[in-house]
């Protein structure tokens, strides 16, 4: 059984048809990237599967481990297992990143069962995993994004996907704003959590991700709908010749 | 215009200071009391007094055998009891050498009555009807040169139902003397009209902080007038979370060159609370800096007025005055009102102001879910951050947390009661 199945997903917004009919199947241990001109509806998806409000399917499925999730509140898919890293993170005044992340993680652990973990005990998880991913205590003391470098949220995006160990994880964007250097960070801190139990769907406009995570799959969106889909050397087709040859051979 | 008032309260009041001989401060204040404010004045059409004037209210005559609540106080404060609006020294703390307490004589009060006057307090109803019914007007006074490391607690208790409760302070911080301030207004009664004068010497330093915590049948209309003399400096927090209408106006007079003023507050209200924060900062030399920052989180039928006046007058050169207000809707029949006004005569100030009424943020609000977190949670959260940041903006380090906790008192009726 796969991971993530979407089934003929349809959304509008403000009456405008947005995913036209999106199926795919996402295995565990798989990576699959999704690429598309802008306005193609990626970032669509992405809100949609993670439950934000005014982004109910029109028609279609979803399922989460073989359970539906449409029924599902955003705050309940996420603690089922479900993570979003946000294309533009969200500025929080007044919210103290590692409050926040402990929060996150305490709602997680409430859901699967497991006993909230002690204030040491999470600091201390979190800033092992917070110098993995380059995030300075100090960061984790400030408001969350506030005042963040593009680079900065992104891996905070990422610390945030450590912790909270998801089934499932989409990563909108998360490339986008990134110099060489920041993209090899975010890009490691993305591989180590692979495994053969998660999977994760990398959402880039460019193919420049793909070469630091390397994908199973590569699909094609364009217009709300999955034109085309393949192995990596679909994310090179794109490169090579931009994505309007595939768009006018679909 | 004015509309009429029930004639019953002037005829108490009048009966009220007849007890007292001769003393003309009280017969100046009462001859001056002649009716409720009309919501036709500008500064009461936001917050009228309708239906406070068809109340049967008359001025208490002080219990001086009442005891006081034991209200959790900060550790190790020094406290200064008013019950019925009457100085209770028997529950109240020794005072430290520098700072002393003392009951201004008539002609002192006649003094205090003039200083009020020339402010544009003159007309408040507290003003009048508290001079004329007050026990005694109390004085604390911080000698030159004494820092206070002492915090220092005033709480103003007592009142009866259909009575009014009228305390009157006056704070002089001598010289280079500074102070940290802390009053809790906790009445039970049916009109409470604190009315403080203070008045800040050459580099005095004043942090003060009030919370407005109110039977939940008080009004409260506290006046406070403030002078701010070179170089001195007001950190003035006020939390209004308490009464049925609580409205502390205050006016501050930057009198003196560098003179340093912020004027913050936070209301919280729910139900069909009224509250109030109406300011007026008058920049009248060169070279002064005022503050402020407002922030409301209203539930249920409640209402939120800010009123914010900064006057800056011409030879007030390089006067810096920010003011930001901001509210928080948390339900649909709850309503707030903001009314920034300046008055810039001045040419070289940087003045800027800005003010915004709204709900919490859709995009927050959706991240904190995308992470797990509840919908009431992070509702909780955000009004926590929201107040918590501003908190720590404008009151001392070490009062951050009394003064959080306070406000989370107050929120944590309006959360879970909101949905
Ligand atoms: N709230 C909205 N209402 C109407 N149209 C929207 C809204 N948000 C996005 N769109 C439109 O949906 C399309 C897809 O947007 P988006 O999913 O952000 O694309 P991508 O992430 O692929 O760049 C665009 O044409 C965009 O203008
Ligand atoms: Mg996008």
């Amino acid at each position: 059984m796969s991971l993530l199945e979407i089934k003929n997903a349809h959304l509008k917004l403000d009456d405008k048809n947005i995913l036209n009919g999106v199926s795919l199947s996402v295995n565990k241990g798989e990576v699959h990237a999704i690429m598309g001109p802008n306005g193609s509806g990626k970032s669509t998806l992405s809100y949609m599967l993670a439950g934000r409000d005014g982004y109910e399917l029109e028609e279609g499925e979803i399922l989460l481990d073989g359970i539906s999730l449409s029924e599902m509140e955003a705050d309940e898919r996420a603690r089922s297992g479900l993570f979003l890293a946000f294309q533009y993170p969200v500025e929080l005044p007044g919210v103290g990143g590692m409050s926040f992340l402990r929060e996150a993680v305490n709602s997680r652990r409430k859901f699967l069962g497991e006993e909230e973990l002690d204030h040491l005990a999470f600091v201390k998880e979190a800033r092992k995993e917070a110098s993995k991913m380059y995030v300075k205590d100090e960061m984790l003391k400030r408001a969350v994004n506030v005042g963040f470098s593009g680079g900065e949220k992104k891996r905070f995006e990422i610390l945030q996907m450590a912790m909270l160990k998801p089934k499932v994880s989409i990563l909108d964007e998360t490339d986008s704003g990134l110099d060489v250097d920041a993209l090899k960070i975010v890009s490691d801190g993305v591989n180590a959590q692979r495994n053969n139990d998660n999977a994760i769907v990398v959402i880039t406009h460019y193919q420049r991700l793909l070469d630091h995570i390397v994908p199973d799959f590569v699909h094609i969106l364009s217009d709300g709908v999955i034109i085309k889909s393949g192995g990596p050397e679909l994310a090179l087709e794109v490169e090579k010749n931009g994505y309007s040859g595939l768009i006018n051979a679909a | 215009m004015r509309h009429s008032i029930k004639d019953d309260y002037i005829n108490s009041i009048k009966n009220y200071t007849n007890q007292y001989e001769d003393t003309n401060f009280r017969k100046i204040a009462c001859n001056d009391f002649k009716s409720w404010p009309s919501p036709r004045e500008e500064t009461w059409r936001l917050s009228r007094l309708g239906s406070l004037s068809r109340k049967k209210i008359k001025p208490i005559n002080p219990n001086l055998k009442k005891n006081n609540n034991n209200t959790s106080n900060l550790v190790g404060s020094k406290i200064i009891q008013f019950i019925d609006g009457a100085y209770r020294e028997d529950l109240s703390s020794k005072l430290p050498s520098g700072v002393n307490l003392s009951v201004l004589s008539d002609s002192e009060s006649l003094k205090y009555l003039q200083k009020i006057k020339k402010s544009n307090l003159s007309d408040h109803p507290s003003t009048n009807v508290s001079l004329s019914c007050t026990p005694s007007i109390m004085k604390l006074t911080v000698s030159k040169d004494t820092k206070v490391k002492d915090f220092f607690e005033i709480i103003y208790e007592g009142g009866e139902d259909s009575q009014s409760v009228h305390p009157v302070l006056y704070l002089e911080l001598e010289k280079n003397s500074s102070l940290y301030l802390i009053e809790r207004f906790n009445h039970l009664t049916s009109l409470a009209m604190p009315l403080q004068l203070i008045e800040l010497r050459n580099k005095a330093s004043l942090n003060s902080i009030k919370i407005f915590n109110d039977n939940e049948k008080t009004y409260n209309l506290s006046a406070n007038c403030v002078y701010l003399s070179k170089e001195s400096y007001l950190n003035s927090f006020s939390l209004i979370k308490g009464g049925i209408f609580t409205r502390s106006e205050t006016h501050a007079y930057l009198n003196g060159r560098n003179a340093k003023l912020n004027l913050n507050g936070i209301y919280i209200s729910c139900n069909k609370q009224h509250h109030d924060l109406t300011t007026a900062i008058y920049h009248d030399v060169p070279d002064c800096t005022s503050k402020q920052i407002v922030r409301g989180v209203l539930g249920g039928k409640s209402t939120g007025v800010f009123q914010g006046k900064v006057r800056v007058e011409q030879d007030a050169q390089r006067t810096d005055g920010q003011q930001m207000s901001r509210a928080i809707l948390l339900s649909d029949t709850a309503c707030a009102n903001a009314k920034p006004e300046l008055e810039i005569y001045a040419d070289d100030v940087i003045c800027a102001h800005g003010a915004t009424v709204g709900e919490l943020d859709d995009d927050q609000l959706f991240y904190l879910n995308s992470r797990g977190v509840p919908m009431d949670k992070a509702r909780e959260i955000l009004i926590k951050a929201f107040l918590e940041d501003m908190i720590n903006q404008s009151v001392d380090n070490s009062l951050h947390d009394f003064v959080f906790k306070e406000a989370e008192l107050a929120l944590s009726s309006i959360i879970t009661k909101e949905k």
